[in-house]
């Protein structure tokens, strides 16, 4: 039988002039995504927009090239190793099984390639998610999402604006995002950023305002018969004097409207008739999510609290004040912004003053 | 134990049961493993029927921007119930009941599978959940897509609840075939075939095999969690009372990736098989193909977090889950290109099964590489949740998964039913898909970047003219299915005859008539070597009698 085996020459006919061809097309293409913005699609409207592009790009550029040899050789292969009528009705093909050398190529190079994109992709991932969180939060916005529309809270500004999402051009944003209902998300294709709002839990997106203009809001998680109409807002962005403009007028207008939000009063709470057991309750309801009944380096993702106000390794609590009951209370009260995330003030957690009082009395018995 | 293969003194006893005689016992409650694989197959074709004229509705309503052909709370609906059935009464039975019970033993040289009677029970498990499913409309069908986030699942209507139950009983059925398949392929091999002489085709299903059982486990607790919560107010995903919606979102993903692979990995096999055959040349380096497929699976397991990047995971989490995620682009790219190698220097005979092989791997490359963009967190952030994912998951599953069943259809459709299918026709299928499947999911891709986000009832007019391409590209690629299925049940009538071995291929469910007799082997083949050496004489021992009078064995004794 083993005559009616083939025998190729070389790598077969065409072979090298064929991958000529192929390694010229993928040069073609990496140099297009290399001289092309992808602004020319879908404009940046913020910094880390254009730092995501460069990614896409990368991507594009390899991503298509290794396409292009894969259908080059696909097709190339089928054509010129076709079996033949003239073939007798057996003929066989090369009998080689494997070829280490070349195996080891194509496990080495594409772990090369692996550990090349996992570096462009931590260089742009870490200063949007990780950095970020360090450096001065600028504006601080909160958008809500609802079946199924957005609203917004602005520091300042009474309750909830409606309509379209105001910034000023060339600002540092801090966007929280949550949701009074389903999950909904808030992506702005122009800003090539996204977070979901999820009920119960505040997304953090942050970002600097790069240029003026008008973008859709979008929302892309499914959240009822409206969802596909859940587009119909705008991120403005435009200069500070007529962002001023703007702010000022809903703080006039907000500011005798009947539907505003309950404020958190600036007054400390009286903390002298707190229940431990009431608190118990409540801290299963409100506060284990985060919070374990645990030493403090037990995180899930606030710090543990088990002995928050008797641990002498922790004689500070995160805002940086020491562990006394006001302050406990101060930061359930107004929220905190901390190293770990956010933890949620007194009315996103709907926690009354009386809560609070228990809340820490509760606290204060664990040792 | 019905078909018991025990190990006697390093060989397998020539012991078998009578063939049951009525035709409840022998094509219904059938305890035959490739009675049972066909049952899969024409079930889960059934149900691709079903959901693929729920995916020409999808189409249909998205010809217009602002939709008209449903109303929007019935799209839901319809996508929901499409993506749901797609996956788990069509994809994965049918990978893993219909070609891993047909195909999988008789290369094994066993029998039948491990637990038969389990295998049956598996079996009657699907059909009753792909009703419980599509009944699901009658009561108000679950909207919010396969992968029901609550709290929005917590609002869907009864049907909702129905899903829970149909989902929580198909997995079982996934759970008990992965159990026996992993037990079959571990102790039920053929004298000599060590773990390294198996076809690709069952490394393929042993790979798959704890993917089914374990990860299929995570989802069960999930769905009992949703419906625990719906039915009787439990709160595990309900914010307000204390629940976490991200909780959920572990748990099924937690399954759904490793998912993924579960429909993947035996058409990974099936083109392992196929394109050494058609090429007439050894698939180019086995062990590397074998290995990778257990490479990927169990990699699998640990990037589940990679579909949560915009859903508020703690920032550094993202990190492991995006570079393990990358990590798998090796494995992968590892067998595309020992496949398109294996093309190098053959003698290559376009069949239709060929085309469909061929197809897939150009096609499953190009839904690889749209991966990276999505495991990356930066363009995720921008990409997850718009039609770039749908793009991705429909060259994954379609151009992936759908062609692997096709070319795993025409290939062994001669051994199932020992006729030929008709080639001119599986040729329309294949180009008229192909045109078809590009022409639907190739402009999702732009579409996605520029903002379309996905499982919308209406949409901007500005994305309108491609959306009107792929749906008249969908028709055509219905229109090609459609031509399968009336190649098939011609074929069933007339298709020539195809004796034991009409591709020439040298596996060991090719030794035998098409189709086999009850009991498989009249002996238990002994087993010297890899399938794929095909200038050399076949690695078989005890075959001699499968193609004459000899005797067929006798039945011992009942239990």
């Amino acid at each position: 039988m083993v005559e009616k085996e083939s025998s190729v020459k070389g790598l077969g006919p065409g072979f090298w002039p064929f991958t000529g061809l192929l390694t010229l097309l993928a040069i073609a293409n990496i140099y297009f995504w290399a001289v092309t913005p992808l602004s020319r699609w879908m404009p940046t409207a913020v910094t880390v927009a254009t730092q995501i592009d460069e990614l896409f790009r990368v991507f594009l550029a390899v991503g298509i090239a290794l396409f292009i040899y894969i259908l080059g050789y696909a097709i190339f292969f089928s054509i010129v190793f076709r079996a033949r009528k003239d073939d007798p009705p057996d003929a066989l093909g090369v009998q080689i099984h494997d070829n280490h050398k070349l195996e080891l190529w194509w496990t080495v190079l594409p772990t090369i390639a692996v550990i090349l994109i996992s570096w462009a992709s931590v260089r742009v991932w870490f200063p949007i998610q990780i950095a970020s969180a360090s450096t001065p939060a600028g504006l601080v916005v909160e958008s809500i999402g609802h079946q199924w529309f957005y609203t917004f809270r602005y520091p300042g500004i009474n309750g909830e604006v409606t309509g379209n999402m105001h910034l000023p051009v060339g600002e540092p944003v801090t966007l929280n995002v949550s949701s009074e209902d389903v999950i909904h998300s808030f992506w702005v294709p122009a800003m090539r950023l996204k977070q979901d709002m999820v009920p119960g839990l505040i997304n953090v997106m942050r970002f600097t305002t790069d240029r003026v203009g008008r973008y859709r809001i979008i929302c892309t998680e499914f959240c009822g018969v409206e969802h596909g109409v859940m587009n119909k807002q705008y991120l403005v962005i435009e200069p500070k004097a007529q962002f001023d403009a703007w702010y000022h007028g809903w703080q006039v207008k907000n500011a005798t409207a009947s539907n505003a939000l309950p404020q958190i009063s600036s007054a400390p709470i009286d903390l002298s008739d707190g229940s431990a057991a009431a608190g118990q309750v409540l801290f299963s309801q409100k506060c284990s999510a985060c919070h374990a009944i645990a030493p403090f380096s037990k995180r899930i993702v606030g710090p543990g609290l088990k002995g928050v106000l008797h641990d002498p390794a922790h004689p500070n609590l995160l805002s940086g004040k020491p562990a006394t009951p006001a302050n406990v209370a101060e930061i359930l009260q107004h929220g905190l912004q901390g190293s770990y995330g956010q933890m949620p003030t007194q009315v996103q957690n709907a926690l009354t003053d009386k809560d609070i009082a228990n809340l820490v009395a509760y606290l204060n018995t664990l040792k | 134990m019905a078909v018991a293969a025990t190990h006697v003194g390093g060989g397998i006893a020539d012991h078998v049961h009578p063939e049951p005689q009525g035709f409840i016992r022998r094509y219904v409650f059938s305890i035959d493993h490739k009675i049972i694989g066909i049952q899969y197959l024409i079930t889960g074709f059934i149900f691709l029927v079903l959901a693929g004229l729920l995916a020409e509705v999808i189409r249909t309503q998205l010809m217009n921007a602002n939709g008209g052909f449903v109303s929007n709370n019935t799209y839901n609906e319809v996508y929901s119930v499409h993506g749901s059935a797609m996956v788990w009464l069509v994809v994965i039975p049918l990978m893993t009941g219909a070609f891993g019970n047909f195909v999988m033993p008789l290369q094994l040289g066993a029998r039948d599978v491990a637990f038969p009677w389990l295998n049956m029970i598996s079996f009657w498990m699907f059909p009753v959940a792909g009703l419980m499913l599509f009944s699901s409309f009658l009561m108000g069908a679950p909207v919010a897509g396969w992968t029901e986030y609550p709290p929005m699942s917590l609002q869907g209507e009864a049907g909702t609840s129905m899903w829970c139950a149909a989902i929580f009983l198909v997995g079982i059925s996934s759970t008990l075939t992965g159990m026996n398949f992993m037990v079959t392929i571990l102790k039920m091999r053929a004298p000599g075939m060590t773990l390294t002489r198996m076809p690709l085709f069952v490394w393929a299903q042993l790979a798959t095999a704890p993917l089914s059982m374990v990860a299929t486990t995570a989802l069960a607790g999930a769905l009992a969690a949703l419906f625990m919560e719906r039915q009787f107010g439990v709160p595990f995903f309900d914010p307000t009372k204390g629940g976490s919606p991200l909780l959920w979102q572990h748990m099924f993903w937690f399954y759904s990736h490793p998912a993924v692979y579960i429909m993947i990995l035996p058409a990974f096999g099936m083109i392992s098989e196929i394109l050494p055959t058609f090429a007439r040349k050894p698939i180019f380096g086995y062990k590397m193909i074998a290995f990778s497929s257990v490479t990927i699976a169990l990699a699998g397991f640990m990037v589940w977090a990679h579909h949560m990047f915009t859903s508020g995971l703690a920032p550094f989490m993202q990190l492991p889950f995006m570079l393990l995620t990358f990590v798998i682009a090796v494995p992968t790219g590892v067998k595309i290109f020992s496949w398109i190698t294996t093309l190098w220097g053959g003698k290559i005979h376009f069949t239709s099964a060929m085309l469909f092989a061929i197809g897939f791997v150009v096609l499953f490359a190009l839904g690889g590489i749209t991966g990276i963009f999505l495991a990356s967190v930066p363009t995720d952030l921008h990409l997850h949740g718009t039609y770039f994912v749908v793009a991705h998951f429909h060259y994954v599953l379609v151009g992936g998964s759908l062609m692997g069943i096709f070319a795993g259809f025409y290939y062994w459709f001669p051994k199932m039913s020992g006729r030929m299918m008709n080639e001119t026709l599986g040729k329309w299928h294949f180009w008229l898909f192909v045109a078809g499947f590009n022409g639907t999911f190739l402009p999702m891709h732009w579409l996605g970047f520029e903002g379309m986000p996905r499982r919308v009832a209406v949409y901007d007019p500005q994305f309108q003219f491609w959306n009107r391409v792929e749906s008249v590209s969908s028709y055509v690629m219905t229109f090609a299915i459609l031509l399968f299925f009336v190649n098939i049940l011609v074929s069933l009538r007339r298709g020539k005859k195809a004796g034991p071995n009409p591709w020439k291929a040298r596996t060991l469910e090719w030794q035998i008539p098409s189709p086999p007799h009850y009991y498989n082997f009249k002996h238990v083949p002994t087993v010297y070597g890899l399938p794929y050496d095909f200038s050399e004489p076949l690695p078989y021992r005890g075959l001699e009698d499968e193609l004459t009078d000899a005797p067929a064995p006798v039945p011992a004794g009942a239990h």
